[in-house]
């Protein structure tokens, strides 16, 4: 995490050209904030973009999509993002928060469409996204180069269908990724095609080789357990939350945990909690120096902490259509599908023009 | 050392702020739906189905092509009876695999239809007991399965004998679907299980915690049955352009049901608006809405009335496939009108981070 002062001296020696995508205001204004999220968004006339938040739950500015977009990654080293289309969409547009570049729009390969997730390499150096082989209904992560413009450099295969969301495993080797085991296919929208068959998995692979290095499996009787959303917690295990399948009265538990070389388990929560999930987990995110994690279920419109140690309830909290979460001081700020912004620690506020997709990410 | 949890503690107080809506979610829509449509939706869908599998067992018995031609017939009467109560996705058919039981579609992959072909060219005789038949893929045992028996090709030699086993096979899918059809309307008939807890929302139902909720599945059953109709059934065969349409992937294409299931869909949609009176006590400012509601459910059977031919000639016929094209953007208004216009008028909006998941 960069300090604030660290940040003003590098936009100060970046030039006045630096913020030449960016209205002046919007530039002050993101300079000034401590730290900056972003989410995509709807607006109230339609359309869809991201916008770049404040810790204090101000609207810096925004950077218009041509679809609706689900997550966001970002760069560690440029300082750029990534925001990719919600699925079944084939775009995903990079931007610069702070204005150094204008945005640019990456195109699906054809045959492919992008999951709504991907992650960077450590040096900033490769792009990783989860993507459908539709005809096949492969899952593959496609690799994409950010120092040649995001050309589209190789793919491998997730080894199973639908992945989900992608994260880099402490080291930089290893992808986590998330097969939610659910074929659809975009000549039939959103249709889930294989709910009777699906074999959900969290897999570990090598970025190098692309090669399994391990495949976490749920019991036969999970099957309809789709894992879609993980986290990494600071001693290196694996979050993941579940969306399930199944018949609406079954509460199986949504929360689990794995790591390379461990077996995978879902964490016994009382009752009372999963039922406030309603089968549905919409995001997971790790307070790694608090020792916590959050989830959320804008279905249950619950928002639940977790002690990431011990597995214990930390707080349960009824927001409606609560699903974005970041790590913010020593909790987390959450958003809304009604529009809410809820910094830790502060008011939640709500912009009057927008609700909120259902993944907040610290980009700045 | 945990330092104190500060997520936002104001959240709670922000959704009390709802707009201003004329219509109050009330559990008695819930009430009149289940006892005006999705109880005797069900009910004759298991009695269609029922009286399917009695004529393929007297068609086994005595194979001819009358009794060919009836048990033809019966499998249109029962999958139409399903069209009809298959927009909704709630309670005991969402158990044990039902849904896809009943039918697998789409197949994508013609995973179902190779599967079939393969029993019928190996005469798998575990297909053709109802028992072993439950153990085996989702895509042997339902309409899907049961339609290519008796509409696909070989399906002729039904009507005379030496098909024994083609027509066992068949039975033993008649059956299954007699069997599920019969098991689900009883569920619903109790007031144990689904009907109960959809009718009776408390903080300690599984299901609805309150009215609203209760009511806004009555909504999903209307947005998602919208869009299963335009998604799934009409773009899964309908192309761009003419060149692009795809009539041997339309559902039911080979018994010519394809546009009379879609009716049915949309007949049980208006059967739950109707049922439930969603439309009803809307005010003076907000009556536009039931009426262009009713107007549009009218378009759309107007377009679709007497479109009877198979679905590869309707395709090819200018005017008709222009009226199947005018349905399609039919149901995407329609959509609107109940997802957006009306649930708001009862303080509903459909949630954005949660509407089918992701």
């Amino acid at each position: 995490m960069r300090a604030l002062i660290e940040r003003r001296d590098f936009l100060k020696a970046a030039g006045a050209g630096f913020f030449a995508a960016m209205a002046p205001r919007a530039a002050l204004a993101t300079i000034a904030a401590d730290a900056v999220f972003a989410t995509a968004y709807k607006d109230r006339q339609g359309g869809f973009g991201v916008a770049v938040l404040s810790e204090d739950a101000r609207l810096l500015h925004t950077v218009p999509l041509p679809d609706r977009g689900h997550d966001i990654t970002s760069d560690p080293v440029s300082g750029r993002s990534v925001a990719f289309a919600r699925r079944p969409g084939q775009f995903a547009v990079v931007f610069d928060h702070r204005g150094g570049s204008p945005p640019q729009t990456i195109a699906a390969a054809p045959g492919r469409h992008f999951f709504g997730h991907g992650v960077f390499s450590p040096d900033g150096r490769l792009l990783y996204a989860t993507e459908n082989d539709f005809e096949a209904a492969a899952g593959l992560i496609g690799i994409y180069d950010a120092t040649e413009g995001f050309k589209r450099v190789g793919e491998f295969p997730t080894h199973g269908m639908d992945p989900h969301e992608v994260l880099m495993m402490p080291g930089g080797r290893t992808l986590a990724i998330a097969n939610g085991g659910i074929e659809t296919h975009p000549d039939f929208g959103r249709a889930k095609l294989n709910l009777a068959t699906m074999e959900p998995s969290l897999v570990f692979v090598d970025r190098e080789t692309g090669d399994l290095v391990e495949k976490h499996s749920l019991a036969a009787d999970l099957h309809q357990l789709s894992i879609r959303h993980m986290d990494i917690d600071g001693s290196g295990r694996v979050w993941f939350g579940c969306q399930y399948e199944g018949p609406a009265t079954d509460r199986p538990q949504l929360i689990g945990t794995a790591r390379p070389g461990e077996e995978g388990k879902l964490v016994a929560l009382p009752a009372d909690i999963v039922g406030g999930f309603r089968n549905y987990i919409g995001s997971v995110a790790a307070n790694r120096q608090a020792g916590t994690v959050a989830v959320s279920s804008p279905q249950g419109n619950r928002l639940v902490v977790i002690e990431a140690k011990g597995g214990k309830v930390l707080s349960d909290q009824a927001m409606t259509e609560v699903c974005g979460l970041a790590p913010e001081d020593a909790g987390f700020m959450a958003t809304t599908g009604t529009g809410a912004i809820a910094p830790a620690g502060r008011k939640t506020e709500s912009l009057p023009g927008y609700v909120w997709d259902n993944h907040l990410l610290r980009i700045g | 050392m945990l330092r104190p949890l500060l997520i936002g503690l104001a959240a709670a107080t922000f959704c009390a702020a709802p707009m201003a809506h004329a219509a109050e979610p009330s559990i008695n829509a819930v009430k009149a739906a289940i006892d005006n449509y999705v109880r005797p939706a069900y009910a004759a869908f298991a009695q269609r189905s029922v009286a399917a599998a009695k004529t393929m067992e007297a068609l086994c018995q005595a194979p001819s092509p009358d009794r060919l031609a009836a048990a033809q017939d019966a499998f249109m009467q029962a999958a139409g009876a399903w069209s009809f109560i298959e927009p909704v996705r709630i309670g005991p058919i969402t158990e044990d695999n039902r849904l896809e039981r009943l039918l697998f579609w789409p197949d994508r992959r013609s995973r179902g239809l190779k599967q079939v072909q393969g029993i019928l060219a190996g005469k798998d005789e575990t297909a053709a007991s109802l028992a072993s038949l439950q153990k085996k893929s989702v895509a042997m045992q339902g309409f899907g399965a049961l339609e290519f028996i008796l509409f696909g090709t070989g399906s002729e030699a039904l009507g005379q004998d030496g098909a024994s086993f083609r027509c066992a096979y068949g039975q033993a899918v008649a059956d299954n679907i007699a069997q599920i059809s019969s098991a689900v309307s009883d569920e619903w008939a109790s007031q144990d299980g689904i009907a109960g807890l959809w009718t009776a929302p408390s903080p300690d139902n599984p299901l609805y915690r309150d009215d609203a909720e209760a009511v806004s599945e009555l909504f999903d059953i209307l947005v998602h049955g919208l869009e299963m109709v335009r998604d799934v059934r009409i773009d899964g065969f309908l192309g761009e352009e003419p060149a692009d349409d795809r009539p041997k992937r339309a559902l039911y294409w080979r018994s010519g049901q394809t546009i009379a299931s879609i009716r049915q869909n949309l007949g049980g949609m208006l059967a739950v608006y109707d049922g439930a009176g969603l439309g009803d006590n809307l005010g003076d400012d907000a009556e536009w809405i039931d009426g262009s509601i009713r107007f549009e459910f009218a378009n759309l059977e107007r377009a679709l009335s007497d479109l009877d031919a198979p679905i590869a000639e309707l395709l090819a016929d200018e005017t008709a496939r222009g009226r199947i094209v005018y349905a399609r953007i039919v149901t995407s208004g329609l959509s609107d009108l109940v997802g957006t216009g009306l649930s708001g008028e009862y303080g509903l909006t459909a949630g954005f981070s949660s509407l089918d998941g992701d």
